[in-house]
């Protein structure tokens, strides 16, 4: 083999396995060196080439083609399931505002009948409350108690859910009851039974009046609303 | 168009994890080398990292075509090199030949010591038709058949080019170690 011949195979590609160029290597030292000296340059090539890959680019490349894929499906999406889903949203919204407006005064009852509140609303109205007491705050609702129902506790207007209330604590014999009484026509939402946690909720409607009676024992709470439907009037 | 929609459902999600699986591990193995690849033929980090982006934003639309994984690498390079084709297209207006732009930034390519430093300027010196097969063959270690595969030439017309590129390099080198001791002299 002629020596442009060989250089310019060795300079194509310095890896050759052809027979030819590998015996004229053989043969000669002289070439042998020129091919050694094209790899060596071949090797520092190789190392000259390898540049830094910017942090975290395999990540970069992964999270970018996810982002892709979340923006194409969005684009994807028929106009049929946008309606629906527009639909669908309009639809929970709308439920949404009835369930609040319902959540709304139950959860204020079950907030105004916690111990820590019902302890302080009790310390501060002392001992007893008369049912004179009483019925100078129930003429706010035009209503009037006439039989006792029990050792009140106390007895304070408090806001559900921004309507005005009476509150009545009542020393039960299993624990504290709450008697609330709200005016019928702002709390129409209101279930007749509710509960949350261990809280049993009962309301019921006595003409004008809606008579909400809150405690953690059933038959008290029953019992209760039995003697309150006897004991007010409005 | 539902039909289609239909059958596809029960082992879409299925498919998209495996999809998803093949993908970040070829992105895993190859984001390296195309990388780099990129860097030497746009000689700019932020457009090189932008086209690989594109490139395997579109390597993963058209995964399912690519059948052996063998073939991965000389598939990302013909989706880089169309990107990096287009991005031309799309610039007509403030294209410039990148072959004139003198050197690239020597920043963009790391640290190194004065010998790659300078074996890097001469490479990217290289006008394309030389530096393109070189890397082709030197980065991603493609045989002549499949540079010229790629190139859309002729094997002896890649081989050829080959032989010219490491001639234009070694020369260089020579050049610089003759103005070398010129200037010690």
């Amino acid at each position: 083999m002629d020596e442009l011949t060989f250089r310019r195979t060795i300079y194509a590609d310095p890896n050759t396995q052809d027979p030819d160029v590998i015996k004229a290597a053989m043969d000669d030292p002289s070439k042998q060196a020129f091919w050694d000296e094209v790899k060596a340059l071949d090797a520092q090539m190789v190392q000259a080439m390898n540049i830094p890959v910017p942090e975290n680019f395999a990540e970069k490349l992964i999270l970018r083609q996810g982002m892709d894929e979340f923006t194409q499906r969005r684009q994807k999406r028929p106009w049929y399931v946008a309606m629906a889903a527009s639909v669908a949203m309009f639809a929970g919204i709308g439920y949404m505002t009835l369930l609040a407006g319902d959540n709304g005064l139950a959860n204020d009852v079950f907030a105004h009948v916690s111990h820590e509140y019902m302890e302080k609303e009790i310390m501060m109205s002392g001992a007893g409350v008369s049912n004179d007491k009483i019925n100078e705050k129930m003429a706010t609702f035009n209503g009037k108690l006439s039989e006792e129902i029990g050792n009140v506790v106390s007895a304070n207007y408090c806001y559900l859910d921004k309507i005005k209330s009476l509150h009545m604590i009542i020393k039960g014999e299993k624990g504290l009851i709450s008697l609330f009484i709200v005016p019928d026509s702002e709390s129409k939402e209101l279930k007749e039974d509710f509960s949350k946690d261990d809280l049993i909720g009962s309301s019921f409607l006595l003409e004008s009046a809606k008579i909400i009676i809150v405690g953690d024992d059933k038959s008290e709470v029953a019992k209760l609303q039995q003697t309150a439907k006897a004991a007010f009037t409005f | 168009m539902f039909s289609r929609n239909k059958t596809q459902k029960p082992s879409v999600s299925t498919d998209m994890m495996k999809k998803q699986k093949r993908y970040e591990a070829l992105v895993k193995a190859l984001h390296a080398d195309i990388f780099r690849y990129a860097m030497w033929l746009i000689k700019d980090k932020a457009v090189a990292e932008d086209v690989v982006q594109e490139t395997f934003l579109r390597a993963w639309k058209s995964l399912d075509s690519l059948k052996d994984e063998a073939a991965a690498k000389s598939w990302l390079i013909t989706i880089l090199r169309r990107e990096n084709a287009r991005r031309f297209e799309r610039k007509q207006f403030d294209l410039v030949d990148i072959d004139d732009v003198a050197v690239a930034d020597p920043n963009d390519f790391g640290d190194v010591t004065l010998e790659h430093r300078e074996l890097r300027r001469i490479m990217s010196g290289l006008s394309e038709e030389y530096r393109e097969p070189l890397m082709m063959q030197i980065l991603m270690g493609f045989s002549g058949e499949e540079i010229a595969e790629q190139l859309n030439l002729n094997k002896n017309t890649v081989m050829t080019r080959l032989f010219r590129a490491r001639n234009q390099i070694k020369e260089a080198l020579l050049g610089d170690q003759t103005t070398g001791e010129q200037v010690n002299g």
